[in-house]
């Protein structure tokens, strides 16, 4: 197959690809728009009860761990709504995806180690 | 204006910032409609490629709103660009793990009652020859699309991620890469290969 026919297999399949996409129903389409409000509906929640949204793993338990060493300081009991925030922050960390993920290979743990490092600096 | 404490957070009180909590609040907002936009961009088109992955839109549906929570939890704060391949690494993970699963049962039925379930029986009407299938005849639309999905069934899933990802999702080389989990290199000749069997495959293409 030189590259001319190549080329062509590709534009004709996607064609038809995009074809079946744009066929799409609106009840899928409505699915899928339920989906994504669910997929947000966390973040917007969490938002709103002004807690950290992302915090990554290690940052999560580094922050609960200091939150609850400095009011115990304090002497201050903590107070509930608090400790339902960083109890949600531990479910996400306990949930497990990122080390799902990072489980699967290495190519995947040196990209996200690269990503890291270019975070840190940029 | 007035200055925030220096190193207390407001909204949790304790002795380091995490950054203005208005500031924060607004850069929030901001990613939230930010992945609003990215989800309802890709939402259609990922669902399309779970099915013909999958060959199961409940599940498929399944897939790709998981994906979608995974993302928004685990890599919502992550570079706009990099949520496109990252998208689509979870959901091949989701469909690798349904695949096992499908396996495993599989291998219990058989192992049980010594024969493949009913819904993996082969189906006679999808098997029977379509006599609007000639060579010579040009093919299109969904008709072009149900051949190219069993060209795609009968390939190793690897080059069936390839092809799904490179022509279908129009990921780069290197995109495809973080979301197969391998090589570049390997992203190269499992499309090439993928590529090669359509054209085997579909000789009428080109008409």
């Amino acid at each position: 197959m030189n590259d001319d026919e190549m080329r062509e297999l590709e534009r004709k399949t996607r064609a038809a690809f995009d074809a079946s996409v744009e066929s799409q129903d609106a009840a899928t389409r409505s699915r899928l728009a339920r989906a994504r409000a669910k997929a947000l509906e966390e973040l917007h929640r969490r938002r709103l009860a002004g807690s950290s949204v992302w915090m990554p793993a290690g940052a999560a338990a580094a922050a609960l761990v200091a939150a609850l060493l400095w009011q115990r300081e304090q002497g201050a009991a903590p107070e509930v709504p608090d400790v339902d925030v960083a109890l949600e922050d531990l479910e996400i960390v306990a949930g497990g995806e990122d080390f799902d993920m990072l489980r699967e290979d290495e190519d995947f743990v040196a990209w996200a180690a690269e990503e890291d490092l270019s975070d840190g600096v940029g | 204006m007035e200055d925030e404490p220096v190193g207390r957070s407001a909204t949790l009180d304790v002795p380091f910032s995490l950054g203005k909590p208005d500031e924060a609040r607004e850069e929030t907002v901001d990613r939230e409609r930010a992945l609003d936009r990215f989800l309802a961009g890709i939402e259609r088109r990922a669902l399309r490629i779970a099915a013909i992955a999958l060959r199961d839109r409940a599940e498929a549906e399944d897939a790709v709103q998981d994906a979608m929570i995974r993302l928004v939890r685990n890599y919502g704060d992550h570079p706009e660009g990099e949520w496109r391949p990252l998208f689509y690494r979870i959901l091949r993970n989701r469909i690798t793990d349904f695949q096992r699963r499908q396996k495993v049962r599989r291998a219990v039925t058989v192992f049980w009652t010594g024969r493949e379930s009913e819904d993996e029986a082969p189906d006679p009407l999808e098997n029977a020859v379509d006599p609007r299938g000639r060579p010579d005849e040009a093919i299109e639309g969904e008709e072009l699309l149900r051949r190219i999905e069993e060209v795609l069934a009968k390939l190793s899933s690897r080059q069936r991620e390839a092809f799904l990802l490179r022509n279908f999702e129009g990921l780069d080389v290197a995109q495809a890469a973080v979301a197969m989990g391998c090589s570049e290199g390997s992203v190269k000749t499992h499309y090439f290969r993928a590529m090669q069997a359509l054209q085997v495959a579909l000789p009428e293409w080109k008409s």
